[in-house]
């Protein structure tokens, strides 16, 4: 349902006689109206609207602290050591190991880290869902195949089938490796989606008004992805939206290990990669801080709307 | 020629230095000798890494194994162990009964001939006790090309008479036959390298060369005893049956650990470097990581490193607390250093340009790169392709000066543009991800793109970074990299030329497994190395090598970008830990254990 379908549901179309309004409320509204009332919720969109200004700021920081994401200040960030130096005037989050500015670095890691969570969790939507319609609208040997694929995808330790594929295209560019990165987390993350929808198709292709279609003459493809697709879209929004802030670990996890995105972008994965914890606390504490913070808030978010659309299911954390 | 080992110090300084050291009779207060009285006794405990990829001295060319071999294979001549560089220069007499000289005859008249005395003394470890001979001196040069595990270095076949021709026949043996390549050995003779008695090696060179000494001390040429014919050579059995002839044998051998033991028949008083403290010296393998071996000298369950130097992160540490188990050694070579493809066909063949070399020698801040690696304290920018206490090093020059070597990009971009790029250049970059490397290279590219060179740069790992992707000229010529940040570091301090800058420099050498891996090649610089190669005296080496490194600098082959000190740390029983810069390992054989 759109905006406007929802700006239009919300004037009266007729008023009563006795002066009394009834509106009818759709499925999508009177979720939303559940999820702005789970302060839960309300506050993770808070943080990360904050967090998307942040990233989107990215730009500004830099041009405001005079240092962009790759510069390097090795004479005045760095002791004689070699080590980085804390939070100053200057470096408001203190420097990196190169002597790079911690603040923009972490305003420009939180542009990949949202790209990246984002862009594969909309691709392993699309595969997911495509993948999972077919299996389970088409059935026969078609879901045959298609299932145990998804069962063989789901059973491989993703990690480090992840790792070998990283380092066996070893990207040549940075924009090489975020697009690597994105497709990799996006091949594991697609069955578990894929498996879900495949079910919630098997139980709505016996119901009535898909026979109702089907006997008006509407072909395979119409179906699938008209009369059943939109009754899809509650659980896969629940479902994308937890799978964010999986991407965006499973991202800080590849870069950490150093196969995820290359140097010189910065990613908080990577970043937390270059922190001598012992000697420069300030280079755990903000790719880290900001790294919990975000999948929190996105995780929250998704507890928030899966409550919303299916107010019987479990909750992540349980709230009074 | 070893990649990433190290280097060697100022001709010119030798020779004071020598005269300097007969004065004070060695070990002066520099070399550190520690308080107290050496003790006999104990276990020295070394907590390593890796399993060492040979432990034959034919083949052993990584640099803690040959510092290691030092204790159970001797050869003719070696260094001599301290904390102050210059002391480990000169060569010493080890199985020779003196250094020959053209004044006691021991070099003929035109260079080309040495004759060389072996010491009393000298024994294997064998039951009853046999004498080491000059005949064990030759089957040990003769095993360095076996065709089973050769030595890598090819100091031997281009110096040594009849060398060549022996290797050539010895590469069709059966390397899977110990039989037939022991009768190999024992049916071919090498022209130029002889016994003419028991004690009386006879060597004879194509050409004369001031470095000989050095080459015959490398451990590749220590004497071997006739058992070693029964095994393949490095094979799993002749790990199990090493034969000694220094103040300890190898008692246990395995992948995981090996024990040396007391050798009872070596002779300590006709031994002159060596005490043999220590009873027993075990090393530890299967730790991998520096910062556990160093906790576990913190801790002293170990008593010494074997193949890791102190992890970068706890350098700081170290030394603001003074703390004096921590130690950087003298460990000069250019390492890393930038190479540029000269051969790549990328940017019109720009950086086949010297012009356009040369403005990336402006662009690189070395202190940046320095202090990746603990600052200047612990590394120093180089400006030229010899690293101090390298033979050809002049302090004086400085081709590419920049202010505090901190780089100077916008003289860079000028000279870019003046070359004909004035859009600048995009240059494929692969960098190493172990240790610094990964910063080391986010440095550059910083620098590069400052010059408004768009640097492409691409992960590899240190073993396919020397085994392939430079040491490939298809790949070259194919342009599939264009600049790469590889290290090197010289086998012998001294003279060392021929270690240090022909390998590097030498075009006719261009090929596979080239170290020379821009294909950079200069007539005037071959010329001149071979007669640097020849040149009889030190002084003459200097200048000779010198000459090498100011050709190679105005042709911009190279950005030199450090040399690096060598991070030590050691338990607190330890004593008299005194250093072998060329094997960046401590003299095993010197250590004494304080008792609590």
């Amino acid at each position: 349902m759109s905006l406007t379908e929802l700006a239009a549901d919300a004037v009266p179309a007729d008023a009563e006689p006795s002066g009394r309004k009834i509106q009818g409320r759709s499925p999508f509204r009177l979720a939303m109206s559940r999820l702005m009332h789970d302060k839960m919720a309300v506050a993770s969109i808070v943080v990360l609207v904050l967090i998307i200004l942040f990233a989107i700021g990215a730009p500004l920081l830099a041009s405001w602290t005079g240092h962009p994401y790759g510069a390097q200040y090795p004479d005045i960030a760095r002791d004689s050591w070699g080590l980085p130096k804390g939070p100053s005037k200057q470096f408001w989050l203190g420097a990196d190991p190169l002597g790079r500015d911690v603040l923009v670095r972490a305003a420009y890691g939180a542009r990949i880290s949202l790209f990246v969570g984002i862009a594969a969790t909309v691709l392993a939507t699309l595969i997911g869902v495509v993948i999972g319609v077919l299996a389970g609208y088409i059935g026969g040997a078609v879901d045959a195949i298609l299932a145990r694929f998804m069962d063989v995808v789901l059973s491989f330790p993703y990690l480090l089938v992840a790792i070998v594929i990283a380092t066996t295209f070893r990207p040549h560019s940075t924009w090489l490796s975020l697009l690597l990165t994105i497709t990799v987390i996006a091949i594991f993350s697609f069955a578990a989606m894929a498996r879900i929808v495949r079910g919630q198709v098997i139980s709505l292709k016996e119901k009535e008004f898909i026979e109702a279609a089907r006997s008006l003459g509407a072909g395979r493809m119409r179906i699938m992805f008209v009369d059943i697709l939109p009754n899809l879209v509650a659980p896969v929004t629940v479902l994308s939206s937890l799978l964010v802030p999986t991407s965006i670990v499973f991202e800080a996890t590849l870069s950490f290990l150093g196969v995820g995105i290359q140097p010189p972008m910065p990613s908080w994965g990577s970043m937390l990669n270059d922190a001598d914890y012992r000697s420069s606390l300030w280079l755990l504490f903000v790719p880290g801080g900001l790294l919990l913070l975000t999948t929190l808030a996105f995780n929250l978010l998704g507890d928030g709307i899966r409550d919303a659309f299916d107010p019987r299911s479990e909750r992540l954390i349980t709230r009074k | 020629m070893s990649v990433e080992k190290t280097g060697l110090k100022a001709a010119a300084a030798i020779g004071t230095l020598a005269v300097a050291l007969a004065a004070c009779g060695g070990g002066g207060s520099n070399g550190g000798s520690d308080e107290g009285t050496p003790q006999k006794g104990g276990t020295l405990k070394i907590a390593g890494s890796s399993v060492p990829d040979h432990i034959d001295p034919a083949s052993a060319y990584s640099t803690v194994n040959q510092g290691f071999s030092r204790n159970w294979a001797l050869t003719l001549f070696t260094n001599k162990a301290s904390n102050n560089f210059n002391e480990t220069i000169p060569n010493y007499p080890d199985a020779a009964a003196e250094l020959p000289t053209k004044e006691n005859g021991g070099i003929s008249a035109d260079g080309k001939t040495y004759t060389i005395k072996l010491r009393d003394g000298l024994k294997w470890n064998t039951n009853p006790a046999r004498p080491v001979t000059a005949a064990d001196f030759v089957r040990g040069l003769k095993r360095t090309c076996n065709p089973a595990s050769p030595a890598g270095a090819p100091y031997y076949t281009d110096l040594i008479e009849g060398m060549d021709d022996f290797c050539k026949g010895y590469g069709k043996v059966d390397a899977k036959s110990a039989k037939a390549m022991g009768d190999y050995q024992e049916g071919h003779d090498v022209s130029g390298y002889t016994a003419k008695d028991d004690k009386t090696l006879v060597v004879k060179l194509k050409q004369p060369a001031g470095d000989f000494l050095n080459i015959i001390g490398m451990s590749f040429a220590s004497a071997a005893p006739k058992e070693y014919d029964n095994y393949i050579p490095d094979s799993p059995e002749f790990r199990q049956h090493t034969v000694s002839d220094g103040p300890y044998q190898m008692t246990s051998y395995s992948d995981k650990k090996f024990v040396l033991e007391r050798n009872p028949n070596w002779d300590a008083a006709s031994d002159k470097l060596r005490k043999a403290y220590v009873d027993r010296i075990e090393i530890d393998l299967g730790q991998d990581s520096p910062d556990q071996v160093e906790q576990q000298l913190e801790q002293g369950t170990a008593d010494l490193a074997w193949d890791q130097p102190v992890p970068t992160s706890a350098i700081p540490r170290l030394a603001q607390a003074k703390d004096k188990r921590f130690r950087l050694q003298d460990n000069p070579g250019v390492n890393p250093y930038i190479v540029f493809n000269t051969l790549s066909p990328n940017n019109k063949g720009a950086l086949g340009k010297k012009a356009v070399r040369q403005a990336i020698e402006y662009a690189i801040d070395k202190v940046a790169i320095a202090k990746n690696y603990g600052g200047v304290n612990v590394a120093q920018p180089v400006r030229s392709a010899v690293a101090p206490g390298n033979v050809g090093y002049d302090a004086n020059y400085n081709p590419y000066p920049t202010n505090n070597d901190s780089g100077d990009p916008a003289k860079c971009k000028q000279m870019l543009s003046a070359a004909g790029y004035p859009n600048g250049l995009t240059l494929k970059f692969p960098y190493r991800t172990n240790s610094n490397h990964p910063r080391n290279a986010q440095s550059i590219q910083a620098n590069l793109q400052a010059c408004g060179i768009t640097v492409q740069m691409s992960p590899d790992t240190n073993g396919n970074f020397y085994g392939t992707t430079l040491v490939t000229p298809a790949d070259a010529k194919a342009g599939k990299w264009d600049i790469a940040a590889p290290g090197w570091g010289p086998d012998w301090y001294g003279n060392n030329g021929r270690s240090g800058l022909q390998p590097l420099f030498d075009g006719r050498m261009y090929g596979p497994n080239s170290p020379d891996y821009g294909g950079y090649n200069n007539d005037q610089v071959n010329k001149l190395i071979d007669q640097a190669n020849q040149a009889q005296t030190q002084a003459e080496a200097q200048t000779a090598w010198a000459q090498v490194n100011k050709l190679v600098m105005d042709d911009a082959a190279i950005v030199p970008l450090i040399t690096q000190k060598f991070s030590t740390y050691q338990s607190a029983r330890v004593r008299d830990t005194l250093f072998l810069p060329a094997f960046q390992t401590y003299d095993y054989s010197l250590v004494w254990l304080a008792k609590k």
